[in-house]
């Protein structure tokens, strides 16, 4: 099934690396509210990807924030 | 709301096209993307996770679109001349009608996304089965001689594919200038037709 356009969150963060056993891979990946995530390491944003049906952009942030890396909305 | 734009996604395509061949793989970037269309970056990354998923759907696209270009009007219980001509033609016409997919493809197959691009969907598999039937009646039908894939492929299609090269380049050997024309093209089919009939 497609993925409905406006359940995707886009955001500049500084999440430069990620690993299987990093706090960030097992929070997002755990969320039962989070369908779909992914960090683009490689660019300069290290943008992240966030795909629910109920999150709000400032709580994905929040979220985020409190596991150490800063975090922006991109629109 | 947001909704899907394709113009939008038309132009994300043709632009990410345009700077892979131009930039190849590794100088090829999301923000510089964003910035050629005129979009932002947000907006990019809606519909693609990254780099690397944005090269693997274009890809894939591609590879659908020339797979079924080189099908049309064919079928495997052509006679193998007929068959190949076939071929030849729409292989020629889609290089001649697409040269920047076409580029974009030979960037592509060096990188390591290429297995997960033709391993993607079952229509590639769909098309491998094609040719392997017209290869198959074509040995029962003792219209070609046996050899090992390679080797035939490399007969069948290769004089063609130095062609196009030279076509889209403009220029030959020692850099002479260089346009394909149907008769070239027929000159070398025979040429190919006499290596591999028995």
């Amino acid at each position: 099934m497609e993925t409905d356009l406006d359940k995707i969150y886009i955001f500049k963060t500084n999440i430069a690396q990620l690993c299987t056993d990093c706090k960030v891979t097992k929070t997002l990946g755990n969320h039962a509210d989070i369908l779909q995530w992914s960090v683009d390491t490689e660019d300069i944003d290290c943008v992240l990807r966030i795909v629910s049906e109920t999150l709000t952009a400032a709580t994905i942030i929040n979220i985020i924030n409190s596991l150490g890396h800063e975090c922006q909305e991109l629109n | 709301m947001r909704v899907r734009d394709i113009d939008k996604e038309k132009l994300v395509i043709a632009n990410a096209i345009e700077l892979i061949v131009q930039d190849g793989f590794q100088g090829f970037s999301m923000n510089k993307l964003a910035k050629a269309c005129n979009i932002s970056v947000a907006t990019l990354y809606i519909y693609y996770k990254d780099k690397d998923d944005l090269i693997k759907k274009i890809g894939a696209d591609i590879a659908i679109e020339f797979f079924s270009y080189t099908i049309e009007n064919f079928s495997p219980d052509m006679t193998f001349e007929d068959g190949l001509w076939i071929q030849w033609q729409n292989r020629a016409a889609f290089t001649f009608k697409y040269p920047k997919k076409v580029a974009f493809f030979e960037v592509i197959k060096q990188s390591p996304h290429a297995d997960d691009i033709l391993n993607s969907t079952t229509k590639f598999s769909d098309f491998r089965e094609i040719m392997k039937q017209f290869i198959y009646n074509a040995l029962e039908k003792k219209e070609l001689v046996e050899l090992q894939f390679e080797v035939f492929w490399s007969i069948a299609y290769g004089p063609l594919y130095t062609l196009l090269n030279f076509h889209n380049d403009g220029k030959s050997m020692g850099g002479k200038p260089f346009k394909l024309t149907q008769d070239m093209m027929k000159e070398a089919f025979r040429g190919v037709i006499k290596a591999l009939k028995p």
